[in-house]
């Protein structure tokens, strides 16, 4: 937003934005705090320990590199290469789908976008079972995209990247205006064209939020993980933590708070330069009228 | 529109050429291997392709057909076959289909009175096929002749021995090693091969004994009869029953038309728990989504204030709760809020006395907030960087002419920021409240549904949502494992939260239409 | 030119070998099993060239995705898992009965019940575990008979304000809560005229269960108990020596040992009826075994597998020396019981009875927990929450009035 939209606070109201912002942050990190102590406590409890652990000690992030049973770095290859591969696929499909929605006017757009998003709250739960059958059928034809593969996971997450997200994109190429487009057509530029050279650099940001919302999801996403993946080798990060707090009967919340820990800073390492991409607005804001 | 140029042209057609062409060779495996389904989906799909790639009036599609795809493998595919299976009786004793359950009945054997064990070789040929040779108790000797073992002398010529009197060879067949047995036993192992009145089968490695059929089914009559037994038995439903009540299991899976629904909409203690289920769903959809909603909104607005330094690095924290997968969330908030040893009541009672320790597991109220306070905490950044990429979208100059006009923060927050937003995050807000409805994740993990209610007729805790109810019900219910009965509970689930949300939308078309006023 | 002939001669024949068709088993064990069994499978391949892959599945996964992968041809052929399990694969038609013969006598009888069904065993037990009061011997030096000297000890040591808990216990945890139950005369299934079990008689009501469950809440209420207490709580506790008693299993042991606490293990103690007699306690057995696929390509390989090579005495020590569990091979269990805590967890598993492995046990747990769940908060009274747990099984497994 351009800088006629805020004004300059006085000292009263610095202090109050910068204390209202400091109460969230505590709110958001408070349990985060106690993952961080508990990842250098040497007691494997969340419970009966004290903020700052006595004996604080990096063996449970030696563990995650040096253990044989724990391919921490391979899960952590894993889940970058098949959420990043998923989220890039997402923006593209979604990206297509939005300016689909949004440009042109078909008979079913409007049912079809409704469409969109009805099918997406169908509860889930037996998906499992169908989506294995699935990939099990793959298997028998193109086994390097059926089950126990990454890219036949990478598939089954693309199936969710037209949804709520083709809807939140086109809602803001909806506010791009068209005369934009239509002086790029006159000039013998087909849409598609249009398409490329002209709303997806204005769209930056929503292109970005897209990416780190995809990006995120499934990183997170354990239960299709856990079922159409086998073996140590291949896992998600998800799925490897998850693992942690399965074990029979010694929880290592240790190790486990310190592979969370580490991968929560990946998605910062990944949101860091988006947010530059989210809040390019600003410039696209100098065309519009 | 000028036309496309030529060469691109041709690249398409070739290209579709290609395409058209592995089509037409998948089909034809697929004809061969008669898998049906997959073949018609992969016809349809090129025509699909073709007549979008060539069709100006299908244009639209050609941006929409990438994303369909997968929306279909994906979304589309398995809710076809959850109805499917709803009208099934999928459920522990019913999983296996007609045709396995045959095959499995028909390999049962039991053993006849007096069943002679045999020790047994095997030899192959150069062919790689196989013959048995069987050494009695008494030394007789038996040699199968495809299907079937017959009585053969030792001193027939065929058979060659070596020094210690081991038969090595019969005529071109040679005696298998150790390693070459092991990987043809799984062939074998299947096999009942007739002798005399009685058929022997694999029992070991190295040995074979005597069996008899402990099945017989006449195709005619449906009837199954147990030959040992002499019952006879009818399937009923799936299951094999006999007259006097007892059953053979495995059952199979059979369709049952709409059982399952009609059972469900009319079982007392479903009726009298749903709306007390469903009314804590909506609203723990609709309390998570609101608070999630205001403080992402309000953060959002707070860091998008070009005057306020750090916001990148407050940005950043802020994400952080959305980048902890929800399963260590809810089990790290569930150590947190531990009555006896959890944190947060500790800092209440270092603050407040002893008296201030709340039961947050075990009390319906309490359990409920804190349900709705994790799944806000979790939330809140998915909303913060939605609303930061809609509030990008709304031209500045708007608030610029507001405030020439002398309209206040909050009027400009209100007639402006929120309608314009709305307009593209309101679909998000749907899709989160539907979203959080069937977020079985975080009450599963963190109350499994707990506090139980006192009387409740079927397994319905304090905190359950109609997804948990479902799991609970149709997975911990009768045999375990009642997937019909799961998947046409999905089905009505989602006959619901469809209506609700198609209701909301036509609210949004409202805002839409404010949109195009500005 | 040469070269290349010889090198398609080569390819050739290597082709010619693998196209005999490799044997090959698949095993699946969870996190504690897998490292012991490629251990075990190592010795199987190198005598009989049959490879052996075991994969690695969360536990708590293992029993759902082999009922969703056996019936496909994606399943194992030998799967790694727990007694009660055994009901529900079999009436799926899932598991391949095996015929131990006279070998059977080589085995704890109740590891052997444990997974039999109908008449077949349908998997053969290596591990037999059951709960037993386990006590800190600085804060308890001499462990209680009978729950009235449990309950004195509790009130001496309990002192909630420094975190210290006289005794403590997974609460609600049915497994963890039966042997208080069925003291009294308490029971999940009754026997039908068979021999088996009858869904339809469910005993967790009985006035010796409703006795047991009595003196819980009076527990809860006199603050001797901490409610809602969960596994994170209760080895908080215990590890840091803040806890007198515990009934637990030999799960528990290795971390107690590692956080230096001075145990001891003891049978738990006796539950008076309120008529002057005690009745003691009968907790569940619970037996790890290895079942055979229905639908394994090589059951003659696999059985060959487990009786020549699992159903042994050295297996069993290996086994136990990577999972401390009570061996079930009688044998292997008389070398090991030298160990005291062994010995202490075998006299208390004389009076064990199996965890009931009947499909049906499903309605069971949840109902049973809720009912211990509402009569810990206070909110129903003993009586009236079992005999609505009862109530709520019953309509779940559909029997009639």
């Amino acid at each position: 937003m351009c800088i006629a939209v805020y004004r300059r606070h006085g000292l009263a109201g610095l202090i109050v934005r910068h204390a209202l912002i400091w109460l969230v942050i505590v709110f958001a990190l408070f349990p985060v705090v106690w993952i961080v102590s508990a990842s250098f406590n040497p007691t494997n409890s969340l419970q009966t320990q004290q903020l700052i652990p006595r004996n604080p000690t990096l063996q449970h992030y030696r563990t995650l590199f040096t253990d044989p049973n724990v391919p921490f770095l391979r899960w952590l290859l894993n889940t970058l290469k098949i959420s990043g591969i998923t989220a890039v696929g997402t923006v593209i499909l979604c990206a297509l789908g939005a300016y689909a929605f949004s440009r042109f006017r078909f008979t079913g757009r409007r049912t079809g976008l409704l469409g969109l998003l009805i099918v997406q709250m169908f509860p889930q739960m037996l998906a499992m079972v169908a989506i294995y059958l699935l990939l099990l059928a793959i298997s028998e034809y193109i086994p390097s995209f059926g089950l126990n593969t990454h890219p036949g996971l990478i598939l089954v997450y693309l199936g969710g990247a037209m949804g709520f997200n083709t809807w939140f994109m086109k809602g803001y190429f909806d506010t791009i205006p068209r005369s934009l487009e239509e002086s790029a057509m006159v000039d013998g530029a087909t849409p598609f064209r249009a398409f490329i050279r002209i709303i997806i650099p204005l769209a930056r940001p929503i292109l970005a939020v897209v990416l780190i919302i995809q990006f995120i999801t499934s990183y997170g996403e354990y239960i299709l993980a856990s079922i159409l993946l086998r073996g140590t080798e291949m896992y998600t990060l998800s799925v490897g933590l998850r693992f942690f707090t399965q074990e029979a009967y010694s929880r290592r919340w240790g190790t486990f708070a310190a592979a969370a820990i580490i991968g929560a800073l990946m998605i910062l390492a990944i949101f860091l330069p988006l947010q530059r991409m989210i809040i390019s607005g600003l410039t696209g804001g100098a065309v519009k009228e | 529109m000028k036309r496309p140029r030529l060469s691109l042209a041709l690249v398409k057609v070739v290209l579709l050429c290609l395409l058209d062409a592995a089509a037409i060779w998948g089909i034809i495996l697929l004809g061969v291997r008669g898998s049906y389904a997959l073949l018609a989906s992969l016809g349809i799909g090129t025509l699909l392709i073709n007549f979008v790639s060539f069709s100006k009036r299908a244009y639209p599609l050609r941006y929409l057909l990438p994303g369909l795809v997968f929306l279909f493998g994906m979304v589309v595919y398995p809710i076809v076959y959850t109805v499917y299976i709803s009208t099934t009786n999928t459920q522990t004793g019913h999983i296996l289909t007609r045709a396995q359950v045959m095959e499995q009945l028909g390999q049962r054997t039991y053993a006849p009175t007096e069943a002679r064990t045999f020790s047994s070789a095997v030899y192959q040929d150069e062919d790689e096929l196989l013959r048995v040779l069987l050494t009695g108790a008494n030394g007789e000797l038996l040699l199968s002749e495809g299907d079937r073992f017959k009585d053969i002398e030792p001193d027939n010529p065929l058979l060659v021995r070596d020094d210690q009197g081991t038969i090595v060879a019969i005529g071109d067949f040679q005696l298998l090693n150790l390693g070459g047995l092991y990987s043809v036993l799984g062939q074998l192992e299947t096999e009942l091969f007739a002798y005399g009145d009685t058929f022997l089968k694999v029992l070991s490695v190295r040995e074979f004994t005597e069996v008899l059929p402990l099945y017989a089914f006449d195709e005619t009559t449906g009837v199954l009869t147990n030959l040992e037994t002499g019952v006879t038995y009818e399937h009923v439903e799936g299951t094999f029953t006999a007259p006097d009540g007892s059953v053979i299991e495995p059952g199979f899976r059979v369709s049952v038309g709409a059982r399952n629904y009609t059972d469900i909409l009319t079982d007392e203690g479903i009726r009298s728990d749903f709306l007390r289920v469903f009314t804590w769903t909506v609203l723990w959809s609709l309390f998570s989504v609101l608070f999630s909603f205001a403080i992402g909104l309000g953060v959002a607005m707070l860091l998008n204030d070009p005057y306020i330094h750090g916001r990148m690095f407050y940005r950043s924290i802020m994400i952080i709760p959305y980048a902890i997968p929800a399963f260590i969330s809810a089990l790290v908030w569930l150590g947190l809020f531990n009555t006896d040893a959890g944190a947060i009541n500790r800092i209440l009672i270092d603050l407040f006395g002893s008296a201030a320790k709340v039961p947050w597991l075990q009390h319906p109220i309490w359990a409920k907030v804190m349900l709705i306070f994790v799944n806000t905490w979790m939330t809140f950044p998915y909303m913060m960087i939605i609303s930061l990429g809609a509030l990008q979208s709304i031209p500045s100059g708007i608030y610029e002419a507001a405030r020439i006009d002398g309209a206040s923060g909050l009027q400009r927050f209100s007639r402006i920021t929120m309608p314009l937003l709305l307009i593209s995050v309101a679909p998000l807000l749907i899709g989160s409240f539907a979203f959080t409805f069937n977020n079985f994740t975080v009450v599963f993990l963190m109350t499994g549904g707990r506090p139980p209610v006192l009387d409740a007729a079927t397994p319905a805790g304090a905190t359950d949502i109609l997804i948990s109810w479902t799991y609970r019900i149709a997975f911990q219910g009768v045999r375990g494992n009642q997937l019909a009965l799961a998947s046409a509970i999905a089905v009505i689930i989602f006959v619901i939260i469809a209506t609700i949300s198609a209701i909301n939308f036509r609210f949004t078309k409202a805002l839409e239409d404010v949109h195009r006023g500005v | 030119m040469k070269r290349v002939a010889l090198a398609l001669l080569a390819l050739m024949l290597l082709v010619g070998l693998t196209a005999v068709g490799q044997a090959k088993l698949t095993i699946w064990a969870d996190d504690v099993g897998t490292p012991v069994f490629r251990e075990i499978a190592a010795g199987f391949t190198a005598a009989t060239g049959v490879e052996i892959e075991v994969v690695e599945i969360a536990f708590s996964d293992l029993r759902g995705q082999f009922i969703t992968a056996a019936p496909t041809g994606e399943g194992p052929d030998i799967l790694v898992g727990n007694h009660d399990w055994t009901g529900e694969l079999v009436v799926n038609g899932l598991l391949e009965p095996i015929d131990l013969g006279l070998r059977a006598a080589e085995f704890n009888a109740v590891g052997l019940e444990g997974f039999s069904y109908g008449g077949n065993l349908y998997g053969i037990p290596y591990g037999v575990e059951n709960v037993a009061l386990l006590y800190n011997k600085d804060l308890v030096p001499t462990p209680p008979t009978t729950w009235d000297e449990l309950l004195t000890i509790a009130a001496d040591l309990t002192d909630v304000e420094s975190g210290v808990y006289g005794y403590i216990v997974q609460n609600p945890d049915p497994f963890h809560w039966f042997p208080m139950l069925s003291a009294g005369g308490g029971y999940i299934f009754g026997t039908d005229e068979n021999g088996g079990l009858d869904p339809c008689d469910v005993g967790l009501a009985t006035p010796g269960a409703v006795n047991g469950a009595i003196i819980f809440d009076q527990m809860i209420e006199d603050g001797l108990l901490a409610n809602g207490a969960d596994w994170d709580t209760m080895t908080g506790v215990m590890f840091s020596g803040n806890g007198g008693m515990v009934i637990s299993g030999p799960w528990l042991i290795g971390g107690l040992r590692d956080a230096g606490i001075n145990y001891g293990v003891a049978p738990i103690p006796s539950i008076p009826n309120g008529d002057g007699t005690y009745g003691t306690p009968k907790p569940f057995a619970s037996v790890r075994g290895v079942m055979l696929s229905s639908f394994s390509e090589n059951k003659t390989i696999a059985k060959d597998f487990l009786f020549n090579y699992i159903a042994t005495e050295q297996v069993a020590l290996e086994l136990f020396a990577k999972d401390p569990r009570p061996p079930a091979y009688l044998s292997a269990f008389d070398k090991v019981s030298d160990d005291p805590d062994i010995a202490a967890f075998g006299q208390q598993g004389q009076n064990a009875i199996p965890m009931p492995n009947i499909a049906e046990m499903s309605s069971v747990w949840g109902a049973w927990s809720d009912a211990q769940a509402l009569i810990g908060n206070q909110e129903a009274d003993p009586i009236q929450a079992l005999q609505a747990a009862v109530q709520q099984i019953l309509d779940a497994i559909g029997c009639e009035e």
